[in-house]
This record gives C-alpha cells, structure tokens and sequence, in this order.
C-alpha cells in the first residue's frame, strides 16, 4: 500500500510518518521549487536570495499561521487581509504623527497589535456568539475593516518612517534582521503548541458538539482562536508595513485566500481538527517559491498570473494525492 | 438521604414532549438501571442531568439540596460524569487527550503538563488493557481505533471525570463479551466506593447482572422503580407495556398471504456497516414491519438496499432479478423509493418551490430534459391530493409548509412513477397526527394495490397498528419475526431486549 520510492522502516511507517507530520508533503513540494528555483536561478539559493524571499513572504507565513488556529476549530477567517491593511495604515499614520522616533515606532506596534487583536474578537464574537456562517459573517467583516482602513488613510503612500523599514531590512551582528524575527516566531509557536488553546481548538474543529458535551467551553475557544488570529495577522502587517516602507489601505486583500491556501498546502483540514502550524508556513513557502520560480523561468509578463495559478493548483494536488495514498 | 433526586422534571422540543414528568432517585453506592421503549425520555432525562439539554420544569437536588444544572460544565461541577450513547470523542487526538480533554493538567506556566496528562490517562487505560485488543494505546489516535474501542474510550472519559454519578448511556453496544465483563467488573468496584451509577442498556441480561435497582420510564413518564433482586425480566417488560398490550388490531389485514405470494424484494444475509446477516422477503403488497430499540441496524439495512450505505456481503434479489446496490441513483430506476424520517437530510430541497420537490424522481425515471410546468402540474396534482396536502400553490417554497405536510410533498415524488418497493426509514418522525394518519391510510392503500412496503418506525404503535409482519432487531441482526397475534407491545419489548 505505502509508496515504495520511500525508505519504511515497517509497513505503514509513511502512513504513521504522514500523518504525525502533516506537512511532509508539503515540506517536499517546497524543497523540490527551492531545487528548480536555484536551477534557473542560481542566486536565489544564495544568502542573499533566500534573505529577500523570506523579507518578502514573511508577512504571508505570518498571515497563514494566523488563519491556521481558525482553521483548527473548523472556522475561517476571510478578513484576515483586511486586518493586515488596516493595521499597516493605523501604525503607518501613528509613527508620522509621532514624528517617527524610535519611541513612537514601539507605540504605534503596541496600537497595531491592540488593532488586530480588537478585530480578532469581533470577529470571534461575531461568528461563534453570535453564530453567522463564518465565510459570510468574515466577509462581511473584512468590508467593514477595509472601511475603517480607508478611513484612517483614505490614499495610499504615506511612507513609513526610515527607523521602522531600516530595521526591517537591516542586519545585526551581520545577521539580517528577519532571521532574528523568524528565531522569535519559532520560539512563539513552540509555547503556543503546548498551551492546552492549541488542543482545545483542535477538538472543538473535530467535533463541535462532543466538545461541547466534554465541558469545553466551545464559544470560548472559538473566540479565542480568532484574536489569536487578529494577533499574528497584525504581526503578518509589520512584515508588510517593513517590506514595503509605506501604508496602503488596500494592501491585504489580496492576501486573505493566499493565506487559505497555504493552510492547505500545509496539509491542514479546511473542515478543522487536524493540521499544524510548520505546514502552513510551508505553504506559505511553496507559494513564495512558486511566483518567484515564475519569474525565474522567463515567463512573459501577461502570462505569469496564469501560470502561477496552474501552479499552485498542481502544488495542491500533489500534496493531497500524496497524503491520501499514505493515510490510505 | 438520596445522592441524587429528580422531581417532575419535563422537557418539550416544539410541540414534541419529550419528557412528561421524570422521577428518579438514586443512592449511592448502587447501579440504577434506566428502561423504557424508543422515545420514552430515558436519554432526554440523563442529558439534562448531564447539563447538555435544560429542563423545562422540574427539580433536581443532589445530596438533599436543590440545584441548576446550567451546562456540561457545571455537571461536571455538581459531580456528575456522562458517558455519550453517540460519543464524544474528538477523531484526531490521542486516546490520551481524549480522556483528558475536559479537564487538561498545566503546568504553572501555563503550558500542557504532558508527563501528568499520560500519567493520568494510562491509568484508564490500564483499566481495559486486557481486552482492549490489538492496536490499542495510549498514543493511538482514535479515528484508527475500531468501534468497541472508540466505545472504550468513552468509558475511559467518563471514569476519568472521578465524579460521584456516572450516567452510562448505552455503554456495551459496541463491546464484546470480555469487554462487557470487565467494565462490570470495574462497575462493581466503583459501586463499592461509594460511587451513583445510572446505567442504561439495550440488554435485558446485562441489566439483571449489574443492575440494584430499576427505574422504568414509559411515553415521557416515570411508572415505578423496583429492586432488580425482587422482580424479573417479564415483569419489567410489563411494566414497560403497561396497560397498552391490547392485541394489534388487524384493520391492514394481511394481503397477500392467500393468494402466491410473489416476492418483490428478497434479502439473502446481507451485512455491511451496522448490520449482518439479515434475510427477509417481502411480498407484493405486503407492508413488513422493522422494529426494536432505535439505532439496532433498522436503518443501516433499509439505506444499503436504497445503496446509499455499501453492502460488505450477502445478495439483494429485486423483482426476480439479483441486484447489486450501488448508488441511489440505480435503486430508483429499478424501481425501488426511499423515504427517510430525517427530511433536512434526506428528503426536502431547502428553499426552492413545491413543484421542484415533487419533481426529481420523475425527471429521472422519465429521463426528462425538458418539460413544461403546466404539463409537470398536472402530472403532481393527484399525487398530492392523494395525501390531503395542504400547500398555497406549487411555486410557493417547500419551507413554508408544516413539517407534516413537507414529508407528503416528499413521498408524493415517489408516487408519480409508482416503484415496486416503498423503503420507509421512520418516515413519522416529528410530524403532527393528522398528517400521520394521512400517511398510513395511504400506504395501506399503496400496499392493497400491490406495493412491497417495508416500514421501520420507532413507534411501536404505528408499526403494531400497520405492519404485517414485524422483524425485530437487536445489535444488527434480526432477533424475532412477529406474525399475527403475536404482534404485541410486550412480544416487541421483550425481543427488542433480548441478549445479543
């Protein structure tokens, strides 16, 4: 039954592999376009390569941990990018007002955070308490949130100021700074693993109703689930707001289905339940690493949004033949 | 002094009352078994002592006071642990995490104290170790476990809430014998620690080997409660019946049975998911009966023949001809209909008009592409009248009729193209009186013109009142056919409650 290509140790061993780490699959998916990626492109495999990819897609890998926990309880969040525009131009319009010191660059992050998380529970609140379809009642949200966003910042490119992007693409003891960033996250994501919220979301996206009947507060941890989510899309606004120096009220939008996606080329369960953090963040990768192999191969601009597409459409079979035949 | 005390305790679903007046007293120190037909408000009375359903009147007083039990949570509070007839179990986590969801050990900085969590949980596990089987443990994620093991689990959850009332809903259905002992045995352990068991069972012999005493409860009412040791197992099923065992009455006198009987559908032990071995055959113009407790494989058989459900081995002769049950859409074009009780799920296509609901079956076996309404309309109109439908107009949405009148709009869509065999799957199930007798006059009616009907109802009364022959079933299997006078209420119970 298990892929022979594969070294087992025992019958089954792919399938116990696959399913304690979800995001195997994926983890060989990326691998592969890192391998065709330096074959186009030989620097891209480079330091300085893979600095400026993770520069660029660290704001999705954060976006796609946010969505994650969502989708652990079987829920969605479809204003996750919205979050992201709206906390980019609060702290963007923060910092200019403050004058751009290095004191209002860490105020106007504690605004952001505050920002996402704000948006997180109302949109907990509103899907869970209030119980509206998630995809709906988030969509709804992710309107709301862009209002807001156009409010505070109705044109975009306002610049950020040079103390927050300098740090962002700078290096410390010549290491670059989102090395440091993505050490912090790894660290984060390890404490948040072991807290029981992980579990709990988990088995609320398993079986809504036998959590429930187990004691668990569901409603809770639904809310829970999203401002944790509003927390790391207003981390995933940083990234952007570092990476492209300027506010932009529109700028998370289209980000909201990438970050979808990479939960799902992570090998994580839309339905809930069943899924891990590494492999969104993988996911994220793979999309990364596919646009830039796009752009690497040579292909004409008006065809790169086409080819793009197929790719990730590929990306995502692949991993579900994949673990289907080894969960099989 | 009682542990535990229920007084008068009622709760209405709509119009539906599912328990009148729920009088309980247990002690501690004592399994109390809990009895009584489908329906009659043992699960209604245990999930509100649980906390997953609120009463609507009624007291519950735990050592003499009085309390509100306002959710699972305060349950577990007030000392009161359930085992789930429908588990609770969560597929992808562990067997360890399973048992120790609801109340998850941390560390002081807050983080999953996995050390204590899988020292806590081996205990449990350790409790069934010796005949758990092969592929159980601690670290096995429960949707790779089998059945009787998931059920295992479940106990294990259950015990590990260490609460002073456990309420066990159905706990053995899955087990094996070996399994079932030794949950008796450690049953009797926790009897001895002082500790309330509420235990109910689909088993009249599992119920006389661990049970104190017994309470019975009979259409939503407590009717009395005696000592295990002073009464026996037809005393009990008497107690069940109370004053209904009037003999069926035969007014669907037997059709068929003088003239040849030919076969429309024959079963030759079919198995699959939920059932195994069952044969029957049913007559044309026969109405045979499905009884026994809900959930003993009544509907699991009627779905694989429809071949929504597959069939793991046996043969399904149709007509004559043998008959391989592969997806709905084939059941129906060789003539066989199916109609659940379960209307959301199976049978209503939720807001669109009346004639879109009548229609599907008729598109199909027809192999319409086209049609014109007008043309539709006079082909649905007798099928509607046929069963008194109340409707506004054909284009007005199936939603805004009544739940009764929603089932007649369903099974109208059979009666366009007539089939050869009616499956009914508890087609009652939440619809007013007057629209139930609609429905059996009719399929009465349906069987004198020469249908083979077979009707699974978790209302003995209908299925006493209509089938010709009952099959009653227990644990997937048929126990007992019921023909003639032998078709009473307390036949039905005490067969529905035989030893598996």
């Amino acid at each position: 039954m298990t892929d022979a290509t594969l070294p087992t140790t025992r019958p089954g061993g792919l399938k116990r592999l696959v399913e304690r780490y979800p995001f195997l699959p994926a983890l060989v998916i990326a691998l592969v376009l890192l391998a065709l990626n330096g074959f186009y492109q030989p620097r891209s495999v480079s330091f300085i390569g893979i600095t400026g990819l993770t520069k660029t897609y660290l704001a999705l890998m954060m976006l796609a941990i946010a969505q994650t926990y969502v989708v652990y309880a079987g829920d969605i969040d479809l204003s996750a990018g919205a979050i992201v525009s709206l906390v980019n131009v609060v702290i963007v319009v923060m910092m200019e007002k403050m004058g751009g010191s290095g004191f209002s660059v860490v105020a106007a992050l504690g605004l952001g955070l505050a920002t996402g998380l704000a948006c997180g529970i109302v949109n907990g609140v509103v899907v869970a308490a209030l119980r509206l379809q998630a995809i709906v009642a988030t969509f709804a949200t992710s309107i709301f949130f862009t209002g807001l966003a156009l409010y505070v910042m109705p044109v975009a490119g306002t610049p950020a100021p040079a103390a927050f992007w300098r740090t962002y693409g700078g290096r410390f003891f010549e290491i670059p700074f989102v090395f440091y960033a993505v050490v912090v996250l790894a660290i984060m994501l390890y404490v948040l693993a072991r807290t029981r919220l992980s579990t709990q979301l988990l088995a609320v996206g398993d079986d809504a109703q036998a959590a429930f009947q187990s004691g668990l507060p569901v409603t809770r941890i639904r809310i829970q689930g999203y401002a944790l989510c509003g927390l790391f899309a207003a981390l995933a606004a940083f990234c952007v707001t570092g990476d492209t120096a300027s506010g932009d009220p529109l700028v998370g939008g289209k980000m909201t289905l990438f970050s979808v996606a990479a939960v799902v080329l992570g090998g994580s369960a839309l339905s809930g339940g069943y899924g891990t953090v590494i492999g969104s963040i993988i996911g994220a990768l793979i999309i990364g690493l596919i646009n830039s192999l796009v752009f690497f191969v040579g292909t004409p601009s008006e065809w790169q949004n086409l080819v793009q597409g197929l790719a990730i459409l590929l990306a995502l079979m692949a991993g579900i033949l994949v673990g289907r035949r080894a969960r099989a | 002094m009682s542990k535990i005390e229920l007084r008068g305790v009622s709760k209405a679903y709509g119009a539906t009352l599912a328990l009148r007046r729920g009088d309980l007293s247990i002690d501690a120190g004592e399994v109390h078994v809990l009895i009584g037909s489908n329906g009659s408000g043992k699960s209604t009375l245990c999930k509100i002592l649980a906390g997953s359903v609120r009463p609507d009147g009624g007291e519950i007083l735990i050592d003499g006071k009085p309390v509100t039990i306002t959710g699972p949570r305060s349950a577990r509070d007030h000392g009161i642990g359930i085992f789930y007839q429908e588990l609770s179990l969560a597929g992808h986590r562990t067997v360890s995490e399973n048992i120790c969801l609801s109340d998850m050990p941390v560390t002081r900085a807050g983080f999953v104290d996995r050390d204590a969590l899988e020292a806590r949980a081996a205990r449990y596990v350790a409790l069934f170790a010796s005949v758990a089987g092969d592929g159980f443990s601690a670290d096995t994620t429960v949707e790779n476990l089998r059945a009787d093991q998931r059920q295992l689990v479940e106990i294990m959850k259950a015990l590990a809430t260490e609460a002073p009332v456990i309420i066990f809903d159905e706990p053995t259905s899955a087990l094996d014998r070996a399994q079932v002992d030794r949950f008796f045995e450690i049953l009797r352990d926790l009897k001895a620690e002082g500790r309330s068991i509420i235990f109910i069972s689909h088993r009249m012999d599992e119920i006389f080997a661990i049970g104190d005493r017994v309470t019975v409860i009979r259409d939503g009412e407590t009717v009395g409660t005696e000592r295990i040791a002073d009464t026996n197992p037809a005393a009990v099923i008497r107690l069940m019946v109370g004053t209904q065992d009037e003999l069926a009455p035969t007014n669907g006198a037997p059709h068929a049975t003088a003239v040849a009987r030919t076969f429309v559908l024959t079963l030759q032990n079919l198995s699959g998911k939920g059932f195994a071995n069952v044969s029957f055959e049913v007559a044309k113009g026969e109405i045979l009966g499905f009884g026994g407790l809900h959930g003993q494989g009544q509907s699991s058989v009627l779905r694989a023949i429809f071949g929504v459900n597959p069939v793991a081995s046996g043969e399904i002769v149709l007509g004559g001809k043998t008959y391989a049950a592969s997806n709905p859409r084939e059941a129906i074009r060789r003539g066989l209909a199916y109609v659940s009780g379960d209307r959301g799920r199976d049978g209503v296509i939720s807001g669109r008009p009346i004639l879109e609901n009548v229609t599907p079956i008729h598109y199909l076996r027809q192999k319409l592409r086209l049609a014109r309404p007008a043309a539709l309309a006079d082909r649905v109109r007798p099928a509607l009248e046929a069963l008194h439908t109340k409707f506004g107009g054909l284009g007005h949405p199936i939603n805004s009729l009544s739940g009764g009148n929603q089932q007649k709009i369903v099974i109208a869509r059979w009666l366009i193209d007539r089939p050869d065999v009616l499956l009914l799957d508890d087609p009652t199930k939440g619809i007013d009186l007057s629209a139930k007798t609609d429905l059996f006059a009719l399929i009465r009616k349906l069987a004198a013109e020469g249908m083979g009907i077979v009707l699974y109802s978790s209302e003995d009364a209908e299925l006493l009142n209509n089938a010709d022959r009952i099959l009653v079933f227990n644990g997937g299997s048929v126990r007992r056919e019921l023909t003639g006078a032998d078709r009473t209420r307390y036949n039905l119970y005490q067969a529905a409650y035989e030893a598996a």
